[in-house]
């Protein structure tokens, strides 16, 4: 028994091990590196636009109000629709397989995963703050601690929605159809969630969905640490909502936690060699 | 303790092993052995249920019914030090392409550390891993840049990088240049001989199948066809040889069971004719090779069905 909880343990660091390997190799990866640069570049630019208007009723900078909903959106872009993809594709191209193949190999893909998205959204984030420190007025003008606030807002937000990823990823049989649908899905997440426009502003059942989607609630956690207080009028009831935000959250989170095992598990079970090679077939024939 | 035993002399043990895809039977009611140490060679025409066979026995597919015992363990609830047992050559198409061959032995590899035996070490020293399979100079190079046969042999560095001691490789050398090919069978020898290793391999190469063969499966239309080595198969379709020889110009051929008889009884002739006749010469015995064979074998079951 304790013989296969220290095998376990290996695993989670070979996979650990893996997810570096695999953010080093995006980097490295003169196209990854592109869609990295042109996802901020085009942040930076609607938030340098954006930097002298002022959201109404209030004096705090349009720029100020999106930052915290981009940073949402990096990271449920990254941690559902990334993992939902990657994980698709390579259960294409037969990698998964490969990892089945060893002993705890499923587990140290799944450390590897979790570990490379981490890095991958704390990198994403770090080139589009960076700049933005030098233009977007009264960021973090609640001193460190706020940023504390913001950093468990961050992590709570991505344990709410990589459960999504991985459940995504397992359910749909090819990275097309993620592709196709996901992108609809991402556009409409994006719109109802009050990262560009305050939500209260909105129709009321705009406001329903963005409720509903936990890409609202982490941008909410995070206006309200890095926000300046006055702020506050133009989200809903006039309130930042703290306790309901953190357990919209932590039941995103607990519930991808309960489902996504049971589908990881599922599917990695199906996985065999004559599985991807009906797959490749088709792929090609679609080249 | 009983199972401990037979484990220890037998590698795979399948009986009566189904398959059913809806309503379609692949494998009916199947029954082989494979001994430690041994190398099988599953040969069959496409869809003879080779591919599902191998996946049943890697646990990688779930047997409709039957009992399947794979180093004394059912390989659908086996857990993971059972998987760190087995070699599988899996045969790669996009996966890992930004990793360089070194870093993708030495990732794989590192799952099995844990579970080092003595006298099995765990994993293979990438290095050595790397020399083993000939990729040498292409250690530091991307998995994506690596040609058809490079990346065949990196599949199979793969499939041993645990030190298996029961290996499968389906279709192995696919798209394998000669010397590639004869590389790849020095490599299964030695896997076989110094470590042990029990092999099971499919292949549509017949000449390979007798280089590297202890002992042939023929699986077709979803049942075992014949089992023994490639001389015993020969026997079971009552092989037949074939002598030629040339005598007075004239260039002769002789199909018989018994080949050297036949020989035998020709010299006899030739000294009683004396100066009748001119000396044989050119004289060639040609058995069934293993391709004739497997035809044979094939186009009977075939006809019967």
């Amino acid at each position: 028994m304790s013989m296969d909880s220290a095998a376990l343990r290996h695993a989670v660091a070979c996979g650990a091990h893996r997810g570096r390997v695999e953010f080093m190799n995006s980097v490295r990866a003169g196209q990854d590196i592109a869609y990295y640069v042109i996802v901020s570049l085009i942040f930076l630019v609607v938030l340098f636009l954006n930097r002298n208007n002022m959201v109404e009723g209030t004096d705090v900078s349009v720029a100020t109000f999106m930052l915290p909903g981009l940073l949402a959106l990096q990271v449920v872009f990254a941690g559902a629709f990334g993992i939902a993809t990657v994980l698709a594709t390579e259960r294409e191209d037969g990698t998964l397989l490969r990892l089945k193949s060893v002993p705890y190999g499923v587990v140290g893909y799944v450390a590897g995963q979790l570990v490379r998205v981490c890095l991958e959204i704390a990198f994403s984030m770090l080139i589009v703050l960076v700049p933005a420190a030098f233009f977007v007025p009264n960021l973090m003008s609640d001193g460190p601690l706020a940023a504390l606030g913001a950093v468990g807002y961050l992590i709570l937000g991505l344990l709410a929605v990589l459960p999504l990823g991985f459940i995504v990823g397992s359910v749909f049989k090819n990275p097309r159809s993620v592709g196709g649908w996901g992108m609809l899905v991402m556009g409409a997440i994006v719109w109802v969630s009050g990262i560009f426009v305050p939500l209260a502003t909105m129709a009321w059942w705009v406001q329903v969905l963005g409720q509903l989607t936990p890409t609202y609630w982490l941008g909410l956690g995070l206006r309200s640490t890095l926000l300046p207080e006055s702020a506050v009028v133009v989200e809903i009831d006039g309130s930042w909502r703290t306790l309901l935000t953190i357990t919209v959250l932590v039941i995103w989170a607990i519930a991808g936690a309960l489902l996504a095992p049971v589908l990881l598990r599922r599917m990695a079970r199906r996985e065999s060699g004559s599985s991807v090679a009906a797959r490749r077939e088709k792929a090609l024939q679609r080249v | 303790m009983s199972s401990y035993t037979l484990e220890q002399t037998t590698a795979v043990q399948v009986s009566d092993l189904r398959m059913r895809y809806g309503t379609n039977d692949v494998l009916h009611g199947v029954n082989f052995t494979i001994s430690r140490g041994e190398v099988l060679v599953l040969l069959g025409p496409n869809g003879a249920g080779k591919t599902t066979t191998i996946e049943i026995l890697e646990g990688f597919r779930m047997p409709s019914a039957g009992e399947v015992k794979v180093l004394g363990v059912n390989p659908a609830t086996a857990d993971e030090r059972w998987r760190s047992r087995i070699g599988v050559v899996l045969q790669s198409w996009r996966d890992h392409g930004r990793w360089r061959v070194w870093e993708l032995l030495e990732h794989l590899g590192s799952f099995y550390a844990p579970y080092a035996e003595p006298g099995r070490p765990r994993p293979y020293p990438t290095e050595e891993l790397i020399e083993t399979v000939g990729l040498t100079e292409h250690r530091n190079k991307k998995v994506s840049m690596l040609s058809g046969g490079q990346r065949r042999r990196l599949d199979v560095a793969i499939g041993i990088v645990g030190r298996p001691e029961l290996l499968f490789l389906d279709e192995p050398t696919a798209g394998f240049d000669p010397a590639a090919r004869r590389d790849f069978h020095d490599l299964v020898h030695r896997l076989s001989d110094l470590q042990d290793t029990t092999i099971l391999l499919t292949t549509h190469d017949l000449d390979e199948a007798e280089k590297l063969a202890d002992r042939i499966l023929i699986l077709n239309g979803g049942r075992i066809v014949a089992d023994g080595s490639a001389e015993e198969l020969a026997h079971q379709v009552a092989g037949i040889a074939e002598v030629r020889w040339t005598q007075d110009g004239l260039r002769q051929v002789h199909a018989t069971a018994d080949p050297t008889g036949f020989v035998r009884e020709l010299f006899a002739q030739e000294r009683a004719a004396g100066a009748a006749a001119g000396p044989i010469t050119d004289l060639e015995v040609q058995h069934p090779s293993l391709e004739s064979t497997y035809l044979t074998m094939v186009a009977q079951q075939e006809v019967s069905e």
